[in-house]
Parts: structure tokens; sequence; C-alpha cells
């Protein structure tokens, strides 16, 4: 950031940065919701349905030389067939089991999923996947440039919130809340738990595949970007879907865009001397929120 | 561990339904500590009596063992002769099991998870440096100092943070970990920055090989400690804790509080690691402390199986020795992954390890623990059986969500 600006205009470019990137965060933090909210079930794998979307969207436009938007398509394809995997052979086997062998499970996915992109794809490590659409300076809010891409990743992160939260008053939203809470009483009302589950998985999926194959334009992409290093997305994702209240659709949103409001504050001038001060800022809002809300900004209390 | 077995322990009282025979009702409710002293008694020689020859089996499958934890990584007794990478390679799998150890006191007993464990391990082992490369103090010291800093970190983070459990405390200690690694390693005057730190062998050991005894010694400490633990009231209080807390607290157990001494301790053994991990290396630097460390501590727990000692120590060490690539070198397969698979030899431990740990969850959810089970009976002077282990407790939520 430039120096000498106002403190009052380093505080508006920091809140535009921070709703652009906080953006990737909420699509992943919707993601995350959903498997929470179906099966209970941290989902660290979340981030790598995205990269594998990535890869195959790459592998499509560049070995392939298929147009952009079936790439986009065989992408998404391979990120859903993920999800559907990881349900079938991972997550329903383990029906039973405690929430922490879960957790552990998803993490080995993630991690089986990084090892075998940087076993196959690690030469290069960086590669470039194309924009939608070349234009970088679309609209200037507080003299930040906005390019096409951010706004096609805030479009479709308000579309598919707007979506997700109809679906869950709709019959069938309601299916998977039930799956959820009584598998047993669901089953005896005519709920297919199982169908449910792989619905959920495939949709979070869905949803893990546009934040890969939307936010990987934006820079390059290496093996497991979206986990970890500097344009993970996966623990700010987590931090802001649980500051949203883990149950809440709108909430993620609304926890995702604050974490990236929260972690370009970070870069002011002001706190240019402590370093790291970006997770510091992270930290103590997480802590703040769940101590005063432990059931997050948007969540219901538990009765 | 041992009142999941009694069908009692959840309902304080079953025992006032009696089949009307008149016998008295005061035998049901078998408290945790009878079970144990049952448990303790476990190879009885009323039930079962290897001959002879069963004796001589066991005595020289122990032998064995002892060799290979003895002998093997110092090059005493010994055919082959392991260079000083591979001594190294052997302390590290003796530091991971105390950091495996140090995360089976909070899951295992407590119930709570930890994703930000990289950054206990890291602040031990910043913390052992500093004390032995600035202030000029002695090895053992350093080890000593990083253990209570340490326990004190994770009074801290806990007294603050456990009043929420389950996968928000979890989503804490992620966020606390990162925040670790990224902000506090970069202070300059407490790890030296980019730099880091030396952190020297201790006097009076010069080489690897002399090192891997020192940290098999600590390793003898925690599982002495955690042993105590779970033989106190301390541990009776968390198993009851974990299996139900509600029952836990209607029968004056501080739950909080139990919870945050079990995460003192866990911070106590990671301290105890962390200072370890440091003057294996030499030095110390912030860059191995990520969050895929803290993914790799609690996968290699799990995988161990949680609650059991030995299955955490050969879990720790196999994933210590996995990544290392030592594990391949010592049994010859690195050819047959280069050749075969074509998977080059970097890149085992990426894809096999988490493979096996995929494998390992859904075909035996007990973890590596499950798998030795019916060979540390048999080593204990018991039948071969192939069944124990089974992991009756699955039903029991591990983690309250």
């Amino acid at each position: 950031m430039v120096l000498g600006v106002s403190f009052v205009d380093q505080l508006s470019t920091a809140l535009v940065i921070g709703v652009i990137t906080g953006g990737v965060y909420a699509l992943v933090a919707l993601g995350l919701v959903l498997v929470y909210k179906a099966s209970g079930v941290f989902n660290f794998a979340q981030a790598e349905f995205g990269t594998v979307a990535v890869y195959a969207a790459y592998a499509a436009l560049e070995f392939a030389g298929l147009p952009y938007g079936i790439a986009l398509l065989v992408g998404v394809s391979a990120g859903v067939a993920m999800g559907l995997a990881t349900e079938r052979l991972i997550i329903r086997p383990l029906f039973d089991a405690p929430r922490v062998t879960l957790l552990v499970a998803t993490a080995g996915v993630a991690l089986l999923v990084i090892g075998v992109q940087f076993w196959r794809a690690n030469d290069p490590a960086l590669r470039v996947l194309a924009p939608i659409s070349n234009e970088l300076e679309r609209v200037r809010v507080f003299g930040i440039s906005v390019s096409d891409q951010r706004i096609v990743i805030l479009l479709v992160l308000a579309a598919t919130a707007a979506g997700l939260a109809l679906f869950f008053r709709s019959p069938g939203g309601l299916a998977v809340l039930a799956a959820s809470q009584e598998p047993t009483a669901a089953e005896l009302v005519g709920v297919s738990v199982r169908r449910v589950s792989s619905l959920t998985w495939g949709v979070a999926a869905l949803l893990g595949s546009l934040a890969g194959l939307l936010s990987a334009p934006i820079s390059n992409f290496s093996p497991g970007f979206l986990t970890a290093g500097a344009s993970g997305a996966l623990i700010p994702g987590f931090t802001g879907a649980v500051i949203g209240g883990m149950t809440s659709m709108p909430g993620a949103v609304v926890g995702g865009l604050l974490v990236g409001i929260v972690e370009s504050l970070g870069g002011l001038n002001a706190l240019e001397g402590i370093p790291g001060a970006r997770s510091l800022l992270v930290f103590a809002s997480l802590l703040v929120v769940l101590l005063v809300r432990p059931q997050g900004l948007l969540g219901r209390a538990a009765a | 561990m041992s009142a999941v077995d009694d069908p009692t322990a959840g309902h304080p009282a079953p025992g006032s339904e009696p089949d009307g025979s008149g016998l008295p009702v005061e035998a049901a409710p078998i408290d945790a500590e009878t079970a144990a002293a049952v448990r303790a008694a476990a190879p009885r020689p009323d039930r079962f009596r290897p001959a002879a020859a069963g004796w001589i089996g066991r005595g020289v499958v122990w032998a064995a063992l002892a060799w290979v934890v003895l002998c093997l990584p110092g090059n005493i007794a010994s055919p082959v002769s392991l260079s000083a990478t591979e001594a190294r390679g052997a302390s590290e799998a003796v530091v991971f099991a105390i950091i495996g150890l140090s995360l089976n006191v909070l899951i295992g007993y407590a119930g709570q998870i930890s994703l930000g464990h990289q950054a206990f391990v890291g602040i031990g082992a910043f913390t052992s440096a500093f004390v032995v490369t600035e202030l000029g103090q002695e090895f053992w010291l350093g080890v000593i100092v990083a253990a209570l800093v340490g326990a004190l970190q994770a009074l801290l983070l806990g007294g603050v943070a456990l009043r929420v459990t389950g996968l928000y405390f979890a989503l804490i200690t992620l966020s606390y970990g990162v925040m670790v690694q990224q902000s506090l390693f970069n202070v300059e005057s407490l790890t030296g920055g980019v730099a880091g730190r030396d952190a020297p062998l201790p006097t009076g050991v010069s080489s690897a090989y002399g090192y891997y005894y020192v940290c098999l010694g600590l390793l003898a400490l925690v599982l002495w400690l955690d042993w105590r633990l779970t033989r106190t009231k301390a541990g009776r209080a968390l198993l009851a804790v974990r299996e139900n807390p509600r029952v836990a607290a209607t029968l004056g157990i501080d739950i909080r509080g139990y919870t945050v001494l079990a995460f003192m301790v866990s911070g106590f053994f990671a301290g105890i690691g962390g200072a370890l991990f440091a003057h294996r290396d030499g030095f110390v630097v912030a860059e191995p402390f990520t969050f895929q460390l803290a993914l790799i501590f609690i996968i290699m727990t799990v995988v161990g199986g949680l609650r059991s000692r030995s299955g955490v120590v050969l879990g720790s060490a196999f994933f210590a020795l996995m990544g290392d690539g030592i594990l391949l070198k010592l049994l010859r397969l690195e050819g047959f992954f280069e050749n075969v698979v074509k998977l080059p030899s970097e890149f085992v431990p990426l894809v096999l390890g988490p493979l096996l740990l995929l494998l390992t969850l859904t075909l035996y959810p007990g973890g590596i623990g499950q798998q030795v089970a019916p060979v540390r009976g048999w080593l204990l002077g018991g039948r071969f059986d192939r069944h124990a282990g089974a992991v009756k407790e699955v039903q029991v939520t591990d983690v309250r969500a």
C-alpha cells in the first residue's frame, strides 16, 4: 500500500480488498457449512475439490484444447466426481465413527489429493488458468480497480448463498436436516439417508469446484494452493463459517467476507511493525466472537 | 478405557431392575477403579499359562523388539551399520512418539482436538533454543523450561478458549496455530527471525547416536507420566467427562478444570517434544511448523489408535520414518516404487501416507493399536486372540460437537 495515504483512505481500501478476497472464503465457507449441516463433519477436503476441478479444467484447456466453457464444465464435473467418490468411499463406511475420525479422514483425503498433485503436476509447479474475461478494471471502488473475475466471484457467491438458503426451506432441504439429526427416523418417513448424503457431498463439491475455478485465475496455482499457502482459502473459510455460526448459509457469507476484511485490515500501515498482524487479528476476532456469541453471529443457540 | 466395557457405565443406577431372584444389587455398578484393577491383572494365570515353548517364543520376540529399540539405532551389536542421518531419523521417530502421546492426552482422554499442535511443538523448540543459546544454560534446563512454557500456554489458551468445546475449540486452536506460526515465530528477538536459532546437542552427547538415547529416555518418562495420569483420580475424571459430561458434572467433576488440566499435560509433553525436535536438528527455524504438520500430528495419533499407548507410539514412529523416507530405505523398497509404480521416492510419503491412513480408518477404526492388540496380548503371556482390541466404543462420540 502507498505510504502517506490518509487513514480513512486506507480503511476504505482495506474494506474493498477485504470483500474481494473474502468472496472466495465465503464460497468455501458455504460448502463447509453445507457438509456440517448435513453430516456434522468438518470437511478438510473442501478446498481440494476446488484444486481437482482446477487441474482438470487446466488439462482440458491446455492438453485437450477444449473451449473455455467446456473446460470449466470438465473441471466442475471432476470436482463433483471427487466429492461423490469421497462420500462413497470414505464418509459412508465411517457413518458411525466418532467425529474426530471423520475429521482426520477428510484431512487424509486432502493430503492424498495434494500428494497426487505434487507427484503428477509439480513440473512446472506454478501454472496459470485463464480468467473468464481479461478485463481487469471493470469498476473502481474507492480507487481500487475490481476485475471482472472478482465481480463474477461475488455474483456467484450471492446466487449460491441465496439458492442454498432457499433450498433449506424446501422439502428437499428439510429432508437433509432430518437425515442428519435422526437418520433412523428420517428413513422411516421415507427419506433415503444415503441419497441425501450423496446429494449434499455432491453439492458441496460443486461449491468447492466453483471456488477453485473462479479463484485460480486471480494469480497462479500450484498443488494444494487452495488449502494452504498465500492463496489458501480453507482456514479462512473455516474461520468465516464458525464466525457466521456454522449452520447458517447467510452467516457463512457474512463470516467469510468478515474474515477477508479483518485480514486486509492487518495490512494497515499502523500495524506495519507487527509480524503476522493479519493472522493475529483473525485469531483475536474468532476468539471474541466465540466467547461472546458461541453460536456465531447468525447461528441459532442450541436449546 | 475401562468403564466402557462395563455396560452400566453410562447409566448410574441400572441396578434397580433385578430379575426378582432376590440377589443383592450392590454388585451392579462396577466403578472405573475396580474395572481398571481387574484389567491390570489381565494376564490371568488361572485362565491361561503358556507352555515353556510359548515363553521361549515370547522371550525371543521381546528380545528382538528390545534390540530394535535399544541397539539398532546406536549401532550396538548390530549387523547393519546405520548412518548418522538414519540415527537422526530414529530420534525423530521417538520425538514424534512423544508428540503423538501429547495429542493422545488431549484427543483420547479429554475428547478435544487441537489443530494447532505445531505451535505447541514449535514454541517448545524455540524456548529450548532460546534458553540454551541466548541464556547459556544447559540442555536439560531448556527441556524443562520448554515443557513448563508448553503447559503455561495451554493454561492460558485453554482457560480462555475451553469455554467452547469440540469442533469450535479445534477451530480456535487451528487459528492459534496459524497466528503463532505467522506472528510469534517472526519476532526477531525471540526466535531469531528468518535465520532462526542454534540448538546444539546437549553437553556430554557427541553424536546423533547418543542423542537418540536422550530422546528414548524422555519418551520413557512421558510414557510413565501418561500411565500415571490414566491411573489417578484425574485420569478417571477425564474418562467420565469424555464418556458423558452430564453424568460427570452431577458427580461433582469440574469438567472445564479437568479438560484444561488435560490440555496442560498435552502442552507439557508437546514442549518436551519440541525441545527434542530443535536439538536434534542443531537449529530451529519457523518454516516447518505449518498447519500441514499439525494435520500430520493428528493423523499419526488417530492412525496409531487413540487411548492405546503402544499404538500411538508405533503410529507416530511410522509416520516419522515414512516422512523421512528412511523406512523405505530400510525395507529396500525405493526401487519398487521408482520402477514398478513410477512413483519417485520423494513423493512416496506424500501419496502413500494418506492412503494408508484412509485404509486404516475404514478397515480398522481402532488404528494400529487395534492391529497390534493380538500381538500385545500374546507378548504379555495371553493367548493369541485375533479379535483382541476390536473397538467396542466407536459408538461413543469422541468429540462433542
